[in-house]
């Protein structure tokens, strides 16, 4: 492709796009809702539900599809800012042709990884787990399981690139390549973020995959698991929790948050660091309290066991409840506008997270409550072939379509910026940020507010048993 | 705001710091304390009931049949082919619900409508018309078990767990270990069904053709084609809706209790029924059809629930539902590392426990009973059909 010096592709377009409303008030979230919904179990029934039609929801190969897709997104808009489709294309298409071809490179992408790169290349000529038809040369596999293994293999290395690959836009900044061009850029931090993937992967999940087979490959993994005794499990399911909640986090921290509190840290080296880390950190802050709450609601899970109270599946709900989280998270900011906006950067954080929070609570409960009569999946938490986040990543899935390559079509209409109102933005963050600039003034407050924050985490563990037992979310 | 204001104490700044501070108390708590040992002062201490439901004097138990199907590899290709586990079991086009349109498009009123009119006295016909339109008809097989249960008096008594799933396979099995005549002679007092699954309930019409009356105990959580299925079998007697949880002396039999899980199965089945039995001087002995819920769980449940002999774990016996189709994940070595902190004296385990798992048992030296392999068990590492374990004196 021929390229202009000034040609910039999507380089700063989410940032430097306007999105007016064309009705007024709450229509367009609602009608946004509502059509994202509509396309959201259309495409279930096509492509995941147990009862539809291609039935991927087996479930690893509908989780690996899922993960991949998002990953793809992730990589068109993020780390490769629409490359290489032009500016002026993105700007001036229709929405809906803009989503087609947007999409269906997506799903090129998708295809390109897991048939060719993974399944195709590594599975067939270096790791046998990642291959349906290497797993089927040995004894006793069956297509099925083979599949799944292969599918579950592929599916973790996307979720860990799903955390690295916007973790280094969203924290480290796109440093050190940020004032390059695309492709250039792209190619870097993709180069950079695939490697990191890879060593994460082996650390986290070549073992977990080492002990499928019998005997445990010990020359090819360390086995047991150098995890074991701390997450009580040798299942990489530990694994998947806690990479799942930094991707949480780092959304989390990326939108309603809008990278609060880390945006304050003026050193760029400084900031990126505490962003890539701290994104660490609040992920496993939320791992660790989503299994404590389940020990509370359920008692303390038993090694060994299978279901409910087992280790690895509350580990692997952990990430679940998560993941009901970042749904409203993303709603609040794709079709609210992020609101609120008129207060500090804290209190519009904080304010934001409440909101969330008590949205993906009521979300969780009503997901139990009713999803096996519309999803083909089946009642109860536990499940040994259900995971909520399936649907969950889906429907994020289709939001991310719906608001980075439609500009949330119809119920928005895309208008660039002037040069004026992107500097005038510009100043406008400077400013808040000076704004909220460390005062001594705030000192009390912090610490009031941190005894509260005490104060409300022990609310919550006093009041976690008593709604699990008041509320019953199963149904009979 | 003014620099000479950004330092005083002011309402705005006082909020600010507020929301900040809260999010960190609030998520710092999370992290250190939601994992940390300190948090189990939270957890409610386990109150063991000790329900006392008595005390048999031993029991025996014929496996009728352990083989669910015959070939794993085309058990799951269908599974596989059909959309997965998650799949209603009523739609896979299998026997005896086929009606010809193929893997994943069937239902259980169009596979019943064929053979209604047959159950259960004419099971060689409706077979055979199964055997044309369902999927894979050969590969069924089913589980089912005889236990025999010696009260202290010495009276015997008998029940049924189970009645497999291939009508021409079970009712081979129940001929082969004389079934069919017990139950012709009502020796045998009750069916009790685990759960809703193929291999454990759809040969049902079999035990109805030899004694439609007898009594017959399923999980109150069947689905409504369950239901359906055992007025369609010909089941004349009376149905017990098993309630979840315990349920002590069932048909009066002193030492037996059952209890059922409220767990969600695959292939759109939910809760299963497990027995407990109270064997004198030796402990507790769980029977089960494939054991779901774990036997974790289940022995767990044992402890929490129940008062038996010597505090003692003793045996176990049926599928514990591991590597039912020999497919494995690292979690399943967490039973197998977790195991032997119970103790069990006595392992039978067959079915669903799958050939990998026996043999890690043997491996991680517990005491499993290994079987003979006849009558188209695959290996000696579990107890095959035919062969019978006993506990208690």
């Amino acid at each position: 492709m021929e390229e202009t010096a000034e040609e910039r592709f999507g380089q700063g377009y989410l940032q430097e796009r306007k999105l007016v409303k064309r009705w007024p008030g709450p229509v367009p979230a609602i009608a946004s809702l509502l059509l994202t919904l509509i396309i959201f179990y259309a495409s279930w029934w096509i492509f995941q539900d147990p009862r539809g039609v291609f039935r991927n929801y087996t479930p690893y190969v509908g989780f690996s599809h899922t993960t991949w897709w998002l990953i793809a997104l992730v990589w068109m808009t993020y780390v490769f800012n629409y490359w290489p489709f032009k500016r002026g294309w993105l700007e001036k298409a229709h929405p809906l042709a803009k989503g087609a071809v947007l999409t269906f490179t997506s799903f090129v992408i998708v295809y390109v990884f897991i048939a060719l790169v993974f399944e195709g290349i590594l599975g067939n000529l270096g790791l046998a787990y990642f291959s349906e038809s290497s797993l089927m040369k040995l004894e006793g596999v069956t297509d099925f399981f083979a599949n799944e293994y292969a599918a579950f293999s592929c599916l973790m290395f996307a979720t860990i690139a799903a955390w690295l690959s916007p973790a280094w836009i969203v924290a480290c900044e796109e440093a050190p390549w940020r004032d390059l061009q695309q492709p250039t850029k792209g190619f870097s931090i993709w180069v950079m973020t695939f490697f990191l993937t890879t060593i994460i992967y082996f650390l986290t999940v070549h073992s977990h995959m080492s002990i499928l087979y019998y005997p445990w490959q010990e020359f090819a993994a360390i086995t047991p698991p150098w995890w074991q005794s701390f997450a009580n499990t040798v299942s990489g399911a530990f694994h998947l929790g806690w990479i799942v909640c930094c991707i949480v986090s780092l959304w989390m921290v990326e939108t309603i948050w809008g990278r609060f509190p880390f945006i304050l840290i003026r050193r760029a080296g400084l900031r990126r660091l505490a962003t890539f880390f701290g994104i660490i950190a609040i992920a496993f802050c939320m791992y660790f309290f989503f299994h404590f709450i389940q020990e509370l609601a359920w008692g303390e899970a038993i090694r060994g066991t299978r279901r409910l109270m087992a280790t690895d599946w509350r580990w692997l709900h952990s990430a679940e409840i998560a993941v009901f989280f970042l749904v409203p998270a993303l709603f609040i900011y794709f079709y609210c506008g992020n609101w609120p906006n008129k207060y500090s950067l804290a209190v519009n954080a904080l304010i934001r997270t409440i909101i969330a929070a008590a949205a993906a609570i009521a979300f969780y409960i009503l997901y139990y409550k009713t999803s096996h009569l519309f999803l083909g999946t089946q009642k109860g938490f536990s499940h040994p072939q259900q995971f909520p986040m399936i649907p969950m990543i889906w429907l994020v899935n289709i939001w991310l379509v719906h608001h980075w390559f439609m500009d949330n079509w119809p119920g928005w209409k895309m208008v660039p910026k002037t040069a004026g109102e992107i500097a005038a933005d510009r100043e406008a963050e400077k400013a808040k940020i000076e704004e909220f600039g460390w005062s001594p003034g705030m000192g009390v407050g912090l610490g009031v507010g941190a005894v509260a924050g005490v104060l409300l985490f022990f609310v919550a563990v006093w009041a976690t048993p008593l709604i699990a037992s008041a509320v019953n979310t199963i149904p009979e | 705001m003014s620099d000479e204001n950004k330092g005083q104490m002011s309402r705005r700044n006082f909020v600010k710091g507020a929301s900040m501070g809260l999010l960190a108390g609030a998520i710092g708590s999370m992290g250190v304390y939601s994992y940390a040992p300190w948090r189990k002062a939270h957890f409610a201490e386990t109150k063991r009931k000790q329900t006392d439901i008595g005390a048999c004097k031993r029991i025996k138990i014929t496996n009728i049949s352990e083989t669910s199907w015959f070939d794993n590899a085309t058990l799951m290709h269908d599974i596989k082919e059909a959309g997965g586990l998650l799949v209603n079991q009523y739609d896979y086009n299998w026997p005896p619900f086929g009606d010809g349109k193929g893997l994943g498009k069937g239902s259980y009123d169009k596979g019943i409508k064929t053979i209604r009119h047959l159950l259960p006295q004419k099971l060689g016909e409706a077979w055979a018309i199964q055997r044309d339109l369902a999927v894979n008809p050969d590969n069924s097989g089913g589980y089912s078990c005889l236990i025999e249960i010696e009260e202290t008096s010495g009276r015997k008594r008998r029940i049924l767990l189970d009645t497999g799933w291939s009508y021409a396979w079970t009712d081979e099995s129940f001929k082969r270990e004389g079934i069919d005549k017990m139950l012709a002679n009502k020796e045998i007092e009750g069916l009790f069904i685990s759960h809703e699954h193929f291999d454990h309930f759809w040969g049902l019409p079999v035990t109805c053709k030899y004694h439609p009356t007898i009594d017959l105990f399923v999980p109150e959580t069947f689905y409504e084609e369950g239901m359906r299925y055992i007025k369609d079998s010909g089941h004349k007697g009376r149905v017990h809706k098993v309630k979840k949880g315990l349920h002590v002396n069932p048909l009066g039999i002193p030492g037996f209790a059952t209890f059922v899980f409220d767990v969600p199965i695959i292939c759109r089945v939910y809760g299963e029924q497990s027995m407990f039995f109270n064997v004198k001087d030796k402990g507790m002995v769980s029977v089960t059809g494939c054991c779901h819920q774990s036997i974790i769980q289940f022995a767990e449940t044992a402890y929490r629930e129940i008062k038996y002999d010597n505090d003692n774990l003793h045996g176990i016996y049926g599928g514990l539902h591991i590597s039912p189709f020999e497919n494995w994940d690292p979690k399943y070595d967490d039973l197998v590392i977790a195991l032997g902190r119970y103790g069990f004296d006595k392992i039978g385990c067959n079915h669903c426990t799958g050939v990998i798992t026996a043999k890690k048992f043997i491996d991680a030296g517990y005491p499993v009973v290994q079987g003979t392999a006849r009558y188209r068990s695959k290996d000696t590492a579990y107890l095959g059909n035919g062969d019978v374990i006993t506990f208690g004196a």
